[in-house]
């Protein structure tokens, strides 16, 4: 902070930079892109979701408390459970932990937004509008019925013939497009968007955290999104994917939905604990101990995760061998996550700990996530799984590691950081009640269910015969859920008197030294006036006199320039100022492009399909449209960004964070793709049925054609960027890789539309979709050539100013390389099925 | 960050490699009747997938080896990722031998 003064005083500073980054109140509030605003708003909603899904809870334990029950029949009880389960893990959970790292990250990494705040606001539409689709079904009396996970052939049409699974299906895919955005914004907000000269160890441990969650969503949620893609394929137009009865098979479906099933576990657990290892430091008033091994933990726990989802699975029939492989995994990650636990107790043993409210929520953390993390070690293991297999005990167990490694810790997050949100303190009258009422209420629900299970009762059955046994656990773990509902009201309660009526304070009020402390509480629209120089752990900053020298504009960017809002782009090792990322400013174009997603959503689970297509061109359309206005049309060549450093404007750097988006959105696309090659190899192998009366394959000339046209889509693409580079028109490229890319769409749609018979079997089915895949990404391709084209004839693109270009080359390239293993894998495929009979 | 990412990742990167063939080619045999076909004094199955495991483990230990070593000691970045890099290979390669020993002496397809 040694950087000479700017002229402008705070306060101009203040208003000069508020006039650019603030929403504007009454309908205005709709055009929201701030991290600050939609943070809160996710967080919002979530706990409205929650909500939902705890009045679900209960009349699940009124059912449940006694024999015999009639309060509701098995159908709507069905709904009930699904919902519950389903809101919970994809309405709150996930969603809960984005807001708070979209609300958090900027600000503990020292910038003023997000990378795609534009991205941010979409996927929280596309999140509530998905989210309303499931509540309003259920209000409706269709909800989704067949359990949160779906399995087939339950959920197949035959056996849920109505709209309840689409509703599922088409529901939570749309939802998940906000969760693939954010996991994409994260990932390349903490990469390339951090504080300058924070060099990649000096990142607060909760980046790393998120960072590690953000890709395992990434990598995760693809064979999910494939899973429900396929399902809803085969209700809506009987391709057989998990019919045995045509080569398909459901045990795909378990093993595509447990694939990120049980990442998601820890998806859920690890944002939370990256919560856990910023808030203990503070009141231990001693920095982490162990920062490098609980990152080294974190990579661990994320690898194993991937590892052992076969434990849902382990009485389905698979080899023993196969069992000891996802058994020895599941029991291995409790050694990383142990890593953390004990990390956490050693920087309270070295600190001088004091008491406040978050540490009292910490404490049922720690009591009650190892309590579930210890029966997760016995459901680990084989013989003991076979014998509590879908019984209550494993309701038991996913409830303490759940409610014990994510409810507890947002509960101390929200603790913790509300006085951040809202720049007042809790007087903590009603917190501590709250506290023993939800632990010792959550205790008795379902310590207790772990009896219940351990003595064969099984989850999910509407009722029990009074014979089994069951009647005095159940009453009492009902009680214990009423209590614990007590305990959450009095703990809503309690924020609420915070936010309308507790004691303003200046700054910091916990003495925490990471950055997000450095500003004043509540944090402006715009986060620092200044952005920081850190030169040390960003868990050593000495936040209040940070705040000052930032508030004064003593950082970088500490200027309003062009009415842009301004963030600095990173190396990813060094932290070295690379660029200035011009971010858009608020708009209703997210709006717009949720409400046209939705439409499209709608018109599927109605069934219009023609329609649909309509509203998916109207929101393509409307996400192009989003780059109008963006951009320089001429060069601004490197502009001042303080210290006396000077950076290009992003346009004209090499890889900002618009082009590590698109490789990393390629890169969950891979998986996606993968997962289904993955699905066919597995049909062909394991299914019963095979191999199909008539063996459908490519014909070798569209084959060919295909093949040529996306190699030459990839080279115009490059030869397109290398033209602009040299400074002359990338047009006929760009007009060759669109054309190509048009022949290569044709060619994947006319191999997929002599697929003979897609309903007959798996394997046309498969080699069906396989090749559509190809040609719709072949088509996407068309549409960035012509972007490219728009950009260029607008007077966007110059030779240095070449970004629109490249990110369309990823494309190309991407398109390439899987179209050319699309089609080897289809021509495999028809192969195998019709010449290598495996023995059944 | 590309070199440094892939230091921090590579040993657990080795061990999901093992993970996907040792899994996948176990299915293979079995569907294919390895299990029963008699191979240098034991079954093809349990070769194939020995063959497949040993050949991780000696990969998994030459990231290890790799990053034992001393790397640039003027780069704070280059220490600490090559440091956690190293402790992360180490965790991968114990994961490794945990996880699939069970080929040398379990039965593969029952």
């Amino acid at each position: 902070m040694t950087d000479k003064p700017p002229m402008d005083s705070p306060i101009r500073l203040h208003k000069q930079l508020a006039a650019i980054w603030d929403t504007p109140p009454g309908w205005g509030r709709l055009s929201a892109v701030n991290h600050t605003i939609l943070g809160k708003r996710f967080m919002i909603a979530a706990f409205v979701f929650f909500a939902i899904g705890g009045l679900l809870a209960m009349l699940i334990r009124v059912q449940i408390a006694t024999s015999g029950t009639a309060f509701v029949g098995p159908d709507v009880y069905a709904q009930i459970f699904t919902m519950h389960g389903t809101v919970m893990m994809f309405l709150f959970a996930i969603p809960m932990f984005e807001g708070l790292a979209i609300y958090l990250l900027p600000k503990i990494l020292g910038t003023r937004d997000l990378a795609f705040p534009r991205l941010t606001a979409y996927g929280f539409w596309c999140y509530v509008f998905g989210g309303s689709i499931l509540i309003v079904a259920m209000l409706a009396g269709v909800a989704p019925n067949s359990g949160w996970f779906m399995y087939t052939p339950l959920s197949s049409s035959t056996y849920t013939p109505g709209i309840n699974a689409d509703v599922w299906l088409l529901g939570i895919t749309f939802v998940e497009i906000s969760a693939m955005s954010a996991a994409i914004e994260i990932t390349v907000s903490i990469l390339k968007l951090r504080a300058p000269h924070m060099s990649i160890e000096r990142m607060p441990i909760m980046a790393w955290y998120l960072l590690i969650t953000a890709l395992m969503m990434l990598f995760g949620f693809p064979p999910l999104i494939l899973g429900s893609i396929l399902l809803e394929l085969e209700r809506a137009f009987d391709l057989p994917f998990f019919d045995p009865t045509r080569g398909g098979d459901s045990l795909l479906w378990q093993h595509l939905f447990w694939l990120f099933g049980h990442p998601e576990v820890y998806i859920i657990f690890l944002p939370a604990a990256g919560a856990v290892s910023m808030m203990i430091p503070t009141f231990a008033r001693h920095e982490l101990v162990g920062y490098r091994s609980v990152i080294v933990a974190v990579i661990a726990v994320a690898f194993l995760s991937f590892g052992l989802w076969v434990h849902h699975m382990f009485t389905v029939g698979i080899p023993h061998l196969a069992l000891a492989f996802f058994s020895a995994a599941s029991g291995l990650v409790a050694i990383p996550t142990a890593v953390q636990i004990f990390a956490w107790i050693a920087t309270l043993a070295q600190g001088r700990p004091r008491y406040d409210v978050p540490m009292l929520y910490l404490g049922g953390f720690f009591v009650i996530f190892i309590l579930g993390g210890l029966t997760g070690v016995m459901l680990a293991m084989v013989p003991f799984n076979w014998q509590a297999h879908d019984t209550h005990f494993v309701v038991a167990h996913l409830h303490y590691v759940l409610v014990g490694g994510f409810v507890f810790p947002m509960m101390a997050a929200i603790y913790y950081w509300l006085p951040h949100m809202t720049g007042r303190l809790s007087d903590h009258r009603l917190s501590v009640p709250a506290f023993w009422l939800i632990f010792g209420g959550f205790n008795v629900t379902f310590f207790l269910m772990h009896l219940t299970g351990l003595l064969g009762m099984p989850r999910r059955v509407a009722t029990y015969p009074a014979e089994a046994g069951w009647d005095w656990l159940n009453l009492l773990s009902s009680v214990g859920s009423f209590l614990m509902t007590i305990g959450f009201a009095l703990f809503v309660m309690d924020l609420v008197v915070q936010v309308r009526f507790g004691k303003p304070f200046r700054r910091n009020p916990w003495h925490a030294r990471t950055l997000e402390w450095a500003m004043p509480t509540p944090p402006p629209s715009y986060a620092f006036a200044s952005l920081p120089k850190v030169t040390d752990r960003a868990d050593r900053i000495d936040a209040d006199s940070e705040a000052a020298a930032l508030a004064a504009g003593r950082g970088y960017l500490g200027q309003a320039r062009n009415g842009w809002q301004e963030i600095l782009d990173v190396d990813m090792s060094s932290g070295r100022p690379l660029a200035i990322v011009v971010l858009p400013r608020r708009t209703y174009k997210p709006l717009v492009s949720g409400l046209l997603t939705g439409c499209f959503v709608l018109c599927l689970l109605f069934k219009f399909y023609w329609l649909s297509l309509l509203f998916l061109a109207f929101a393509i359309a409307s996400l192009l449209a989003w780059s109008a206005g963006t951009g320089l049309k001429e060069d601004m060549g490197d502009l001042p960004i303080g210290h006396g450093e000077m950076a290009p404007t992003h346009w004209e750097s090499d890889r900002p964070p618009s082009w590590w988006a698109m490789a990393l959105a390629c890169s969950a696309d891979a998986t996606l793709y993968a997962s289904l090659l993955f699905g066919a190899l597995f049909l062909w192998l394991v299914a019963p049925g095979w191999p199909p009366e008539t063996v459908a394959g490519p014909a070798i000339a569209p084959v060919i054609v295909a093949a040529i046209a996306v190699v030459l889509a990839a080279m115009a693409g490059r030869r397109a960027v290398s033209a602009l580079q040299q400074q002359v028109a990338p047009k006929l490229w760009l007009l060759t890789a669109g054309l190509a890319q048009l022949v290569a769409s044709l060619a994947f749609g006319f191999m997929a539309a002599q697929v003979p018979e897609p309903t007959s079997h798996a394997q046309q089915a498969t080699l069906f979709v396989i090749l559509a895949y190809g040609g719709i990404r072949a088509a996407i391709g068309v549409l960035l050539a012509g972007f490219g084209l728009w950009r260029n004839h607008a007077g966007y693109l110059s030779a240095r100013r070449s970004l629109d270009l490249r990110i369309g080359r990823i494309w190309h390239d991407y398109s390439c390389a899987t179209g050319i293993v699309g089609l080897m894998a289809a021509m495999l495929l028809a192969y195998l099925a019709g010449n290598v009979e495996a023995p059944r | 960050m590309n070199r440094h990412g892939v230091m921090l990742t590579a040993g657990f990167a080795v061990w999901a490699s093992a993970f996907v063939l040792l899994y996948a080619m176990l299915s293979v045999g079995c569907r294919f009747g390895w299990h029963e076909m008699a191979f240098a004094g034991t079954s093809l199955q349990r070769v194939q997938l020995a063959v497949i495991l040993l050949v991780h483990v000696a990969a998994g230990a030459a990231i290890v080896w790799m990053l034992g070593g001393q790397g640039n000691r003027a780069d704070g970045t280059a220490i600490f990722m090559r440091r956690a890099g190293y402790a992360a290979a180490l965790a991968a390669l114990a994961s490794t031998l945990f996880s699939f020993g069970g080929v040398f002496f379990l039965s593969t397809c029952h």
